[in-house]
């Protein structure tokens, strides 16, 4: 638990300033999404979901342009 | 019109998006299996649509099919193929989110009902996201509670090895189609409750890097058997019996790599997994997409992935011919240890409005086509030194280098 509050400091601290607005183009193209389409993550998770033992977290949307 | 024949076909609530969008799909699951009753077939129809009520809110709505036809094993033992038989089966379910949106910050109630001849899914949940100072990190926070309902043939009255399997002949009585009703002496519904948590960090590294944390979490409490399935043990055929408490967790990683030169990108995911079933498992994943022009995205995959076995799972070999693990006894293939790498395509084609709206309705309409090949390596989990009769024939994989195949079809427009 330490080390996971350790890592979101040190990743929001360095974070604020890592990408300007201007420069977040390529961010904001929909392959550098996480789970651009959640429909299709649902689908895919619930084939694996039938076949493997180790479900679940595979993550969730977000990322890109960082535009909540 | 058009617009309101969409919003009638409609169905779900995942995250909703800055403006109106609807989804309609079907994907295909196929997967060979060993014997004479052909292979198994998973139909999965689902219609989504999102819209917003105002500035800060939205709406989502969904509904999801599956349609299951195929062979199946009624008893794990050393030849699976001689008790094989068919089934058919359809579930449907229907999710509704509500979400609001702030400058920096989005909070969404989800609430899911699902349905099956032999199945109850009652779910509610939440999830929160916030963007920091800078916009370049997002956290979010996700819970869900489900209460499910499994029907079950009414063994309270028996012992272990004398319990019944529940059959395709058997009344799963409900009331009001999401409630369950037991019918005492023949069928009962066991309850199982599942609590998942989920956090994410979404960091941008660079103008074309980004990266997710996922910590996952899930406890489940009831019973989690295939009340069909029977494991043979000696010459008996009892219901299989596994534990009515399991906690896991796990954690993974994503990394999205824009490749401006090339018009591409690169993406690697990494995920670890473990369990209080002593399940560990992995996979590992390389994708990358390639637009073509403007409107055609391609997107290419390989994805291995591994897993030891529950404590308590055996090679049917050792079940049938010693004894349980304890008092536990399972045929659960997911249960076993499995090597298994899928390779995949997908296909998008993409129109945006320029001057007029696309079909005269949609901002932006993308039609997807996406096909991926399963493949399955299946490996001991006793000594293979002791099994004179080896696991080849335990499960109904079959016996081609393909375990199985998804097709899949959408359209996503955003109006």
């Amino acid at each position: 638990m330490r080390a996971l509050i350790i890592l979101v400091v040190l990743a929001t601290g360095c974070g604020r300033n890592a990408v300007r607005a201007a420069e977040k183009e390529f961010l904001a193209d929909q392959v550098m999404v996480f789970d651009n389409d959640p429909h299709d993550s649902a689908a895919e998770d619930h084939v694996l979901t039938n076949r493997e033992g180790a479900a679940g977290g595979h993550g969730a949307g977000g990322g890109g342009c960082g535009c909540n | 019109m058009q617009l309101r024949i969409l919003l009638l076909l409609a169905a779900t609530a995942r995250i909703a998006h800055a403006e109106d969008r609807a989804e309609v799909s079907t994907e295909l699951f196929a997967e060979a299996r060993d014997g004479d009753k052909g292979g198994l077939t998973v139909v999965h129809p689902q219609a989504n649509v999102g819209f917003d009520i105002g500035r800060h809110v939205t709406l989502d709505l969904g509904y999801a099919a599956d349609a299951v036809t195929g062979a199946t094993a009624t008893i794990y033992q050393v030849d699976a193929t001689t008790g094989a038989t068919t089934f058919s089966d359809f579930r449907h379910e229907g999710q509704l989110a509500l979400g609001f949106q702030g400058r920096r910050s989005r909070i969404t109630f989800n609430t899911s009902l699902g349905t099956e001849r032999d199945y109850l899914s009652r779910q509610v949940g939440g999830e929160a996201s916030i963007d920091l100072a800078g916009k370049n990190t997002t956290i979010a926070l996700a819970y869900t509670h489900s209460w499910d309902a499994v029907c079950d043939r009414d063994n309270t009255q028996q012992m272990l090895l004398e319990r019944t399997a529940l059959t395709g002949a058997d009344p799963c009585d409900k009331q009001g189609l999401i409630l369950a009703k037991d019918r005492p002496g023949e069928t009962v519904w066991r309850d199982l409750s599942i609590d998942t948590a989920q956090t994410t960090l979404t960091q941008n590294i660079s103008p074309t890097m980004n990266m997710q944390l996922a910590l996952y979490g899930q406890v489940l409490e009831g019973f989690q058997s295939n009340p069909y399935r029977r494991v043979k043990i000696g010459s008996a055929s009892p219901q299989e019996h596994i534990p009515d408490e399991r906690a896991r967790w796990s954690l993974a990683a994503r990394v999205n790599r824009y490749l401006p030169a090339l018009h591409a990108a690169a993406h690697f995911n990494a995920r670890f997994y473990d369990d209080t079933w002593r399940v560990i498992g992995g996979d590992l994943e390389l994708g990358y997409s390639q637009y073509v022009g403007n409107s055609l995205l391609v997107h290419f995959r390989a994805r291995i992935y591994q897993q030891t076995p529950a404590k308590f799972f055996k090679d049917a070999f050792f079940y049938e011919n010693f004894s349980t693990a304890g008092e536990y006894f399972t045929g659960d293939r997911e249960l076993s240890p499995v090597r298994s790498a899928m390779l995949g395509g997908k296909l998008t084609v993409i129109s945006v409005a320029e001057d007029k709206p696309v079909l005269g309705i949609f901002d932006k309409l993308q039609l997807n086509v996406k096909g991926d090949l399963l493949f399955l390596m299946p490996v001991a989990a006793d000594n293979t030194g002791d099994n004179t009769m080896g696991i080849d024939k335990q499960f109904l994989n079959g016996n081609g280098l393909i375990d199985a195949v998804i097709l899949q079809l959408s359209v996503l427009g955003n109006y």
